[in-house]
């Protein structure tokens, strides 16, 4: 195997087990790493990254439907709104050229950079388990102990993932760094039960786009094999190391480097 | 019904398993011998995972009568089938 395609399936496995650990997908990694250090034209890159993002969110999506953290309504209820959106930014794309999807990029990944350092991190449990979940909402359990909780401004869930749908189809990102802040932060629901759900929704959202990309011949398919080979093996070992990097010095050090990188995608426009 | 979900997300986790691991052999074979037909074969399988897993869970909520979740479901799908139109056939 030449040394290219090596390098290739180490940067998909390296951009999808940091991804699934930090609960980001590996996309934004990915797509600025094979743009900017490696010369792949970028809507050969973003195609590349759609088909490492199913990989790596259907291979995280086993390991937390094993522990029970996605919350299988909630992501159907809005799944609807991220594949239309990831329909609709897939075939947008065309449309769009290098230049301004460098620079979507990088305004993209600045916002990413400032929901990563914004969470609040609410709980969202209730321990009142007399308390009627309702059809969206579910139960949590942590720590030996179950806790309710409800979902809340389902209007705002579905903006946020249509837009998010949007984004993962025109840029190759996984759209979860939209969805998890916000379903945490205004919908009342707790962050674990975000962040694998939105993961599980996410090769929905991909799919939805990466049948358009193939389709026009985008995918280039050593490119796309190599990424996603590394990122399957590497995303399963990410998912099962996430509930170790929560800390808060971790996510500071990762806003710092998409805002880096969001830099360096504005500076290729100029 | 709680429980039929519960079941419902493990038939699913097995099959996204099996599907990845079929996935990574012909990903893998298609890298080592340059061959195209497998990356692609190696490709859609990995696009067509998560059309199989929505397939999956909305024969297993509309069996369940859960017609709320599983229209939900048969919605998503239709978007997917919009798709793979879209890619196949121009």
């Amino acid at each position: 195997m030449p040394g290219s395609t090596l390098l290739l399936i180490l940067s998909g496995a390296l951009t999808g087990v940091v991804g699934a650990t930090l609960g980001l997908g590996g996309g934004v990694l990915l797509v600025p790493l094979l743009t900017l250090a490696m010369g792949v034209p970028i809507r050969a890159a973003i195609a590349a990254s759609l088909i490492s993002v199913i990989a790596t969110a259907s291979a995280s999506s086993t390991v937390n439907l094993e522990k029970g953290l996605v919350n299988l309504r909630l992501g159907l209820a809005l799944e609807v709104a991220t594949a239309i959106g990831g329909l609709g930014g897939g075939l947008a794309s065309s449309l769009l050229s290098t230049d301004q999807l460098f620079l979507l990029f990088a305004v993209t990944l600045a916002v990413m950079s400032l929901a990563m350092v914004w969470r609040s991190g609410r709980r969202n449990v209730i321990a009142d388990l007399t308390v009627d979940p309702g059809p969206l909402g579910g139960t949590l359990v942590e720590a030996g102990t179950t806790y309710v909780y409800r979902v809340r401004r389902l209007g705002v869930a579905y903006g946020s993932s249509l837009v998010a749908g949007a984004i993962s189809g025109l840029l190759g990102v996984g759209g979860g760094i939209i969805k998890v802040p916000i379903l945490n932060t205004f919908c009342g629901v707790p962050i674990r039960v975000a962040a694998s759900t939105s993961a599980f929704m996410i090769g929905v959202t991909a799919a939805a786009s990466g049948f358009v990309y193939y389709g026009r011949g985008d995918i280039d398919l050593h490119l796309a094999g190599a990424v996603a080979l590394g990122a399957l093996p590497a995303s399963l070992l990410g998912a099962r190391l996430s509930h170790r990097a929560s800390t808060r010095w971790l996510k500071f050090l990762m806003a710092a480097i998409l805002a880096g990188v969001a830099l360096q995608m504005g500076w290729r426009v100029r | 019904m709680t429980d039929k979900i519960v079941t419902l997300e493990q038939v699913v986790e097995g099959v996204l398993t099996f599907a990845l691991l079929v996935a990574s052999a012909l990903l893998l074979l298609g890298l080592l011998r340059g061959e195209e037909l497998a990356l692609r074969a190696g490709i859609l399988v990995l696009l067509f995972t998560p059309v199989t897993r929505v397939v999956l869970v909305t024969a297993g909520l509309l069996r369940v009568r859960d017609y709320l979740f599983g229209g939900l479901s048969a919605f998503v799908l239709a978007v997917l089938a919009s798709s793979i139109w879209v890619a196949f056939w121009p």
